[in-house]
């Protein structure tokens, strides 16, 4: 028995690697996904706290997540431990690599921002001569979102903007605030586009909660935690992958799976990482290389609606959300950077209280005075895929189960520089124009990582000599290793990327499942 | 008989309960616990913060003080609403800081030495204000340069955090307001 040999292996249960058998166990193919985490019992897993009954009071044990922001007391055990996953950076250059090593990835708590790439993406080169086009078009990809959107029961409007199309949604038909309406008012006068979030619905929109109770519920699939992921193993004969070797994260004891098709779903780097270990797909140079995301400026303005001012806010004058797309550099060169960003903005809730230059009894008046009366917006700007910003297998450190580690070299350049003071600009103007009252404003981006919306590294193309996968996610050099994640991305836009990793996903898939018909893997 | 049973006995009594009730007291395994045989409930307990003095681990006696005038400062107890005194805001971040990576523990070393240096523990009121001056300018992103405003702005934050995360700030305000503040959900460690 377990000399089996199994149709296809998946590493990872994340968006990417469970999109992959979803698909698949539909068809009817068998498929094994392991999965370096522990599988979960919400029950068990989590549980009401006072947040004084903790140990740290909140603050969370001091050191323990120093690059993972998004951490906190309550949530400490849900992000990859750092020092039993170390990576490694030039400390000057810091990137901040958050990971989620459970079933279900990082799905478990993504913010289910779902929001398709266009042409401009796509065919990018053929817009401002930078970098590459993808080999697929926006067209290729179309029936793929209108089948995961209804998946992942996405929200939105319908606004026919050419650079980000329009779905499979929920109609959101909700209204807007008047402060909300005010801004959309301000941004319409410069012709900036608006529109509703389009978010994937429910508390939980997680691979684990939407797509693997199918898969399981076809009996094709049969998944195995705690499973982490080591090399993928090839027959030396053929030059074909023949499977992967993992270690059991709690006893560190080793196995071998044999399949015929390997696919990893790992996320981004930890596909890359797979890869460089395993000595594979790296032909043409481009393993590893061209690691971008989209870069955050958190809060890029805060202000005030002032008529909100001490409890004084008319029904229906504040709260809701709102979201702009790139509105940049589209039919023609209107700025002194390349391409452009995107804003979630949001009216409601009460600053930080750093924002209010006070202590003591002024402080706590002017929080009161203040309560609900916030606007603030957050800037997504794309970042230009380099060839410089890559990964690589470091020469010595090693993960908890000995698996040698990353090694990564990220940083902005000046068009990301520019874009961030642009949109800071751009922004305070509109809260003026609105009429709102600026707290403060700033253009200093989170270090690379911290978008959690990495991408690139093992690259889609048609030339085998510039990228590591073809245009159905499969590596050039090795035909039955497929790469599903965020790494096959070319160039990422300023949308977040999960909706177009399933949407890749499910193509993928569908093409492993007539190829394997076929009888060519 | 424990102390526990002779107490639930007395209150028995006290409250003059029906003859029926009385007399299934003294079945002693009736009276004996209210506790099931094949149940384990949860039972209410506290953290230690508010029956129990920590011992300083990091500060200097000199530095402690500094914290707690300066915690008393940026949340004083105002009307009904504890301060960073009530919460033992100071004694709880001199144990944060014990165990904080090196460059947050020299950023509040200096900054309340420098404090010190200054006199501020036997300022007046308007004295300690005009130390605490630079806490009045408007927030920028990057912190400022110089080291005394850096740890006032660090130092604020810390304060209040520590203080509306206490036990005694959240049962008089959530209960105020009628929320669960203070109250999320918590991922147990992985086995
Ligand atoms: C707080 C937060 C908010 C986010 N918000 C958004 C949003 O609004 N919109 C959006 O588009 N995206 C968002 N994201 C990003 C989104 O979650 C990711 O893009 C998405 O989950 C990527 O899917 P994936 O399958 O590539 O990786 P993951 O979801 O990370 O899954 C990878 C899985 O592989 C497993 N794995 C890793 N290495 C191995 C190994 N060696 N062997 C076996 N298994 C392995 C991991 O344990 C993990 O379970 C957010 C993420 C976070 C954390």
């Amino acid at each position: 028995m377990p000399s089996q040999v199994h149709d296809v292996v998946i590493i990872g249960s994340g968006a990417s690697g469970a999109m992959t058998a979803y698909q698949l166990t539909k068809k009817g193919i068998n498929c094994l996904l392991l999965e370096a985490g522990p599988n979960f019992d919400y029950s068990k897993d989590r549980q009401l706290r006072a947040v004084y009954d903790l140990p740290y009071r909140g603050f969370g044990k001091p050191g323990r997540f120093p690059h993972v922001t998004q951490a906190n007391e309550f949530t400490a055990a849900l992000w990859a431990d750092e020092k039993q996953n170390p990576y490694t950076f030039d400390p000057k250059d810091p990137y901040y690599w958050v990971r989620i090593r459970r079933m279900g990835g990082k799905t478990l708590v993504w913010g289910r921002a779902s929001w398709r790439l266009s042409n401009y993406e796509f065919k990018a080169k053929d817009h401002d001569g930078f970098g590459d086009n993808w080999p697929v078009s926006y067209a290729d990809l179309a029936p793929y979102y209108d089948q995961c959107e209804p998946l992942l029961r996405v929200s939105g409007r319908i606004e026919k903007l050419p650079q980000l199309p329009d779905g499979v949604f929920l109609e959101d038909k909700s209204g807007d605030s008047a402060s909300i309406a005010r801004f959309i008012s301000a941004a319409k006068q410069k012709g900036i586009p608006t529109t509703k979030q389009r978010r994937a619905q429910g508390t939980l929109a997680s691979s684990a909660n939407l797509l693997l109770p199918d898969a399981l519920a076809t009996g094709k699939l049969t998944i195995l935690p705690n499973a982490i992921a080591r090399e993928v193993t090839v027959d030396k004969a053929t030059g074909k992958a023949n499977g992967i070797s993992f270690v059991d994260r709690r006893s560190k004891r080793e196995f071998h799976v044999k399949a015929r098709v390997v696919v990893l779903g790992a996320s981004c780097l930890e596909s890359t990482r797979l890869l460089l270990n395993s000595k594979l797909a790296s032909s043409s140079g481009a393993l590893g290389h061209y690691l971008f995301d989209q870069f955050y400026v958190k809060n890029t303005v805060q202000a005030i609606v002032p008529e909100a001012r001490n409890g004084k806010a008319p029904g229906g004058l504040m709260g809701g959300t709102g979201y702009i797309p790139r509105f940049t550099n589209l039919d023609k060169k209107d700025t002194d950077y390349l391409r452009g960003y995107a804003v979630d903005f949001s009216s409601g809730g009460t600053p930080d209280p750093k924002y209010f230059p006070y202590y003591g009894e002024d402080l706590q008046k002017a929080l009161a005075a203040h309560t609900n009366t916030g606007f603030n917006a957050t800037t997504m700007g794309s970042v230009l895929p380099r060839f410089e910003n890559h990964v690589s297998i470091d020469p010595v450190v090693k993960d908890a189960w000995g698996i040698p580690s990353l090694r990564i070299s990220a940083r902005y350049t000046a068009n990301e520089f520019k874009m961030a003071t642009d949109a800071m600009n751009t922004l305070s103007e509109l809260c003026h124009t609105a009429g709102f009252e600026m707290l403060a404003q700033h253009d200093q981006m989170v270090p690379p990582g911290e978008s959690i919306h990495e991408l690139g590294t093992c690259r889609m193309g048609d030339n085998p000599k510039t990228s590591v996968l073809n245009k159905w996610n499969q590596t050039h050099d090795v035909k039955n290793v497929f790469v599903v994640d965020g790494s096959a991305f070319v160039t990422g836009g300023s949308q977040n990327p999960t909706l177009t990793i399933t949407a890749l996903a499910m193509r993928a898939a569908d093409y492993m499942a007539e190829e394997m018909r076929k009888g060519n893997l | 008989m424990t102390t526990f049973m002779r107490r639930r006995r007395i209150l028995q009594v006290a409250a003059g309960l029906p003859a029926a009730v009385a007399l299934r007291a003294q079945n002693p395994y009736a009276a004996a616990t209210s506790g099931k045989p094949d149940e384990l409930p949860k039972l209410e307990a506290i953290p230690p913060d508010g029956v129990a003095d920590s011992k300083p681990k990091f500060c200097s006696g000199l530095q402690l003080a500094a914290l707690r005038r300066l915690a008393d400062l940026i949340v004083p107890k105002l009307g009904e609403t504890p301060g960073a005194a009530d919460a033992q805001a100071a004694e709880f971040l001199d144990f944060l800081l014990s165990e904080s990576p090196a460059d947050r523990q020299s950023l509040y070393r200096n900054g309340l030495d420098a404090l010190n240096a200054k006199g501020f523990l036997k300022a007046d009121a308007a004295g300690a204000a005009a130390m605490l001056a630079p806490l009045g300018k408007p927030w920028t992103y990057k912190a400022p340069a110089e080291p005394l405003a850096a740890f006032l702005r660090t130092a604020k934050a810390d304060i209040l955090t520590a203080t509306v995360n206490s036990k005694e700030w959240i049962q008089v305000v959530s209960q105020r307001n009628r929320n669960a503040a203070g109250t999320s959900l918590y991922w147990t460690e992985i086995a």
